[in-house]
């Protein structure tokens, strides 16, 4: 995603950073010299972009576009556009010339604040609202006057409707923003992935706001996508699952061929096992994403034909999420490849963001699934338009009936005529995928027949459900056909090249969903087929009823009759914890884990490797003890780690911690246990555990708890928990072998 | 703290604009301005820094150049080897 159309040079930095305004020193001189040459330097397009504008005095500004006006040449938009986000102003001649919403922009610089000017402004920000070609940096300075100007309602609509391509004007809008969700529905989320969320979850809430719901979002532990699936919380609206590649079918190649191609099978089918329960048994609906066609093959040439191949096995996993959408409609799937087909595919993830946090995606791709979620649950659980209202000429053909005739209009297998054409075809599919269409054209009667008339043509006048073709307002002959035919103006899309048409009704009826359509009207054809407003929310019954769907419910059947549950998974998951104390070779791992872990950490003292080592030295004073984790799809390395005081019969647990990789599998309950009776073979009897609570490890506030531990006061701000050796089962877990490297 | 650090005029006054957006920060911004200063410059947020560097100045930066960042002149400096 391009932060601006056009391409501006970065302006020096000595001109920028000028803290007195320019005229008053030598580069001043030379802005004015270069002003000056205003012609010559448009014709050659040089030094004129180097110039911060914000520093140049209005009349300067005003000079320089006179003399581009006496030279005879328009005032080039390349020039046009800093000049306006530096709050310049233009003459209306200059302006006129200009895309929509640097034009707004150039009346908003002008604008002092009054009401009546409010007024005058209202219907081109609610249009510029729309359009779907105005670039961040544009954007972000329409908000910041609005803003400045305090009409803050205008702005945070502008904001709202921009969100996804420029999302700082909706932070810019933050106030307003809050005040705006405080009134919206409330959508409790429950957010899983393969990799981490947080990005994404952080994406959601304006991107739901968006489409008018406040979201209260709680993330699950790190790669808890199949415990969500498996047992899904009764507590929240719906359940947004984030699917990456790479943490999904990472791939240990020092195994054989065979192995790897046998195991990625296995990853899908757990993954796929898991939707089909999910979909024969959850209440609550659930978001989830294919994933994209992977740009970086793991077998080249043979990617998608070879058992190893990424794009075979990305394939036959996206194959399995389709399964469950077509088994429940309560699995809503958001297709990658459309969600992000903004995108160059090799900008879908960010190398080091992957390294740095195991984040799937980039920022933009990010933006897209975000948007695309959203999307969704907007229009399954509000439904797509159910009327178009159409104009005639220069929209579903070219030219003007009254002046042109029906042998001009432009229609058919030609072009132009062609595009015309194309779009009358789209609007046939919206009629077939049930839409309603309405004809609403300021026509002579007679324009109707056209369509009989004009062999180009492939709408004929029979496929309107009602129409309008007079000289009355628009807004009335709609709002006629909007009670003729029992529907809400609300569920109207209407589609007109006319920008003051377009300005009319938004204005009249503000219900209607009026888009600004681009206007080459080569564009408008696929424009309106990516357009959400108009896509169905649900299958045909028809389609509902496939084969598939039937195969799918048995398959969900059968896996539940062997009842398939998390302790299945957990059992299948074949995990083993290899314990050992730190040594010389793991000290610095041990090290950085107590600096980096903050979600299951207990005490959150960090550590260093000193300390660390020291512990170490006397094993009758204390230990420091680490587990290595290994599942049946690969080795986690060493993700738990405590250190312990010993002092005669009562042992005190310094640090615990684990990384997030590993968090909701019985790992730490095993870990706990093993720890235990450690000590226990070294004459402990009492074990004290300290939970000291920090804004992120709320996670672990019942930790010791569960693990058998019995509360024995506060200890500065944290509490004290003990478990007495011998008096109580010390815990563990039986989805986890145990084994001690010593 | 060397000069450098002292200065107090930023040669990317942007820097400013970013801390304000990213970390709500509006104290005072020196070269010597780090994570300690900063309360919600953390690990996650610092991903957000990065991004919204490389998108107002419009670079790409690496993974060691992320690890570099510790503190405003570290951006300075980072910034400046790319030439903006």
């Amino acid at each position: 995603m391009s932060s601006s159309s056009l391409d501006m040079p970065r302006p020096p930095s000595t001109v920028r950073g000028a803290s007195a305004p320019v005229s008053d020193d030598k580069i001043g001189e030379i802005v004015d010299a270069v002003i000056d040459a205003a012609p010559e330097c448009v014709r050659k397009r040089v030094l004129l972009p180097a110039i911060d504008w914000a520093l140049v005095p209005p009349h300067k500004v005003s000079l320089l576009v006179s003399s581009l006006d006496q030279a005879r040449l328009p005032l080039p938009r390349w020039l046009a556009k800093p000049l306006l986000l530096a709050g310049h102003t233009l003459s209306s001649a200059a302006r006129d010339a200009l895309p929509g919403a640097l034009a707004v922009l150039s009346r908003l610089n002008d604008a002092a604040g009054e009401p009546d000017e409010r007024e005058a402004l209202a219907a081109s920000l609610e249009g510029l609202a729309y359009a779907s070609d105005i670039d961040a940096d544009t954007a972000v300075a329409l908000v910041r006057r609005l803003l400045a100007l305090s009409w803050d309602d205008e702005a945070l609509r502008f904001a709202l409707a921009q969100a996804h391509s420029a999302p700082q004007a909706l932070r810019l809008a933050g106030g307003a923003f809050e005040r705006h969700l405080a009134d919206l529905p409330r959508l409790r989320i429950r957010m899983s992935g393969s990799s981490t969320t947080r990005v994404l979850a952080d994406a959601l809430h304006p991107a739901f706001g968006v489409e008018g719901w406040r979201t209260e979002i709680s993330e699950s532990s790190f790669g808890g996508v199949i415990g969500d699936l498996l047992s899904p919380p009764d507590d929240v609206d719906a359940l947004v699952v984030l699917l990456d590649t790479d943490g999904l079918l990472a791939t240990d190649w020092r195994r054989e061929v065979q192995d790897v191609e046998r195991i990625a099978a296995e990853r899908v089918d757990m993954l796929g096992q898991a939707l089909q329960v999910f979909s024969s048994q959850a209440a609550v609906p659930l978001l989830i994403n294919t994933l994209p066609v992977p740009s970086r093959p793991t077998v080249g040439l043979l990617d998608r034909r070879h058992g190893a191949g990424l794009r075979r096995i990305v394939d036959s996993l996206n194959a399995r999420i389709l399964d469950a959408a077509a088994a429940s409609a309560r699995v809503i799937v958001v297709d990658a490849d459309q969600a992000l087909s903004g995108l160059a595919a090799r900008d879908h993830v960010d190398p080091k963001l992957w390294y740095y946090g195991r984040i799937g995606y980039s920022h933009e791709a990010t933006q897209c699934f975000a948007r695309a979620f959203a999307e969704a649950w907007r229009i399954v659980q509000r439904g797509p338009v159910k009327v178009l209202a159409v104009d005639f000429d220069n929209t579903l053909w070219g030219g003007i009936y009254g002046d042109d005739g029906v042998d001009g209009l432009a229609c058919g297998e030609d072009f132009p005529g062609n595009a015309f054409q194309a779009l009358q075809q789209e609007c046939l599919r919206l009629k077939a995928q049930g839409l309603l269409l309405v004809a609403l054209s300021k026509n002579e009667a007679g324009a109707l027949d056209a369509f009989e008339q004009h062999p180009g043509m492939v709408l004929k006048a029979d496929d309107f459900a009602a129409h309008a073709v007079n000289w009355q307002p628009k807004a009335d002959n709609l709002r006629r056909i909007a009670a003729d035919l029992n529907l809400g103006l609300d569920s109207v899309l209407f589609l007109d090249d006319s920008p003051h048409e377009r300005e009319a009704m938004r204005r009249l009826v503000p219900e209607v969903t009026v888009p600004e359509m681009p206007d080459d009207p080569a564009e408008r054809p696929g424009w309106l087929r990516r357009l959400s407003a108009t896509w169905p929310a649900r299958l045909t019954a028809e389609d509902a009823s496939r084969p598939a769907v039937y195969a799918a419910r048995r398959a969900a059947q059968e896996l539940q009759a062997r009842a398939a549950s998390f302790e299945d998974y957990l059992s299948a998951l074949e995990q083993r914890l290899a314990l050992s104390f730190v040594s010389e070779r793991t000290v610095a791992r041990t090290a950085q884990m107590h600096q980096r872990t903050n979600q299951f950490n207990l005490t959150t003292v960090r550590l260093g490797e000193a300390d660390i080592s020291a512990l170490a030295a006397d094993p009758t004073r204390g230990f420091a003890l680490l587990g290595q984790v290994s599942d049946r799809f690969g080795d986690h390395g060493l993700v738990v780690a405590a250190t312990v005081d010993i002092d005669g019969a009562e042992a005190t647990i310094r640090t615990l911690l684990m990384s997030c990789r590993v968090i909701g599998r019985e790992v730490e309950r095993a870990f706990v246990g093993a720890l235990v009776g450690e000590l226990a073979s070294r004459g402990v009897a009492r074990v004290r555990g300290i939970y000291v609570p920090t804004a992120k490890n709320g996670m672990v506030r019942d930790f010791y708890q569960s693990c058998g531990f019995s509360p024995t006061g506060g200890e500065g701000s944290g509490t004290v928990w003990t478990f007495a050796i011998g008096d109580t089962e010390p815990p563990g877990s039986t989805y986890v072998t145990t084994s001690w490297e010593r | 703290m060397d000069t450098y650090a002292a200065a107090t005029e930023l040669a990317y006054p942007e820097i400013s604009e970013i801390f304000a957006d990213v970390f709500q920060h509006a104290g005072p911004l020196t070269r010597g301005t780090s994570p300690e200063d900063v309360s919600r410059w953390d690990s996650l947020q610092h991903i957000a820094l990065i991004r919204a560097l490389e998108t107002t100045f419009a670079v790409r930066l690496s993974m060691d150049e992320m690890m570099e960042i510790r503190s405003v002149g570290d951006i300075e400096r980072v910034l400046g080897r790319h030439g903006v």
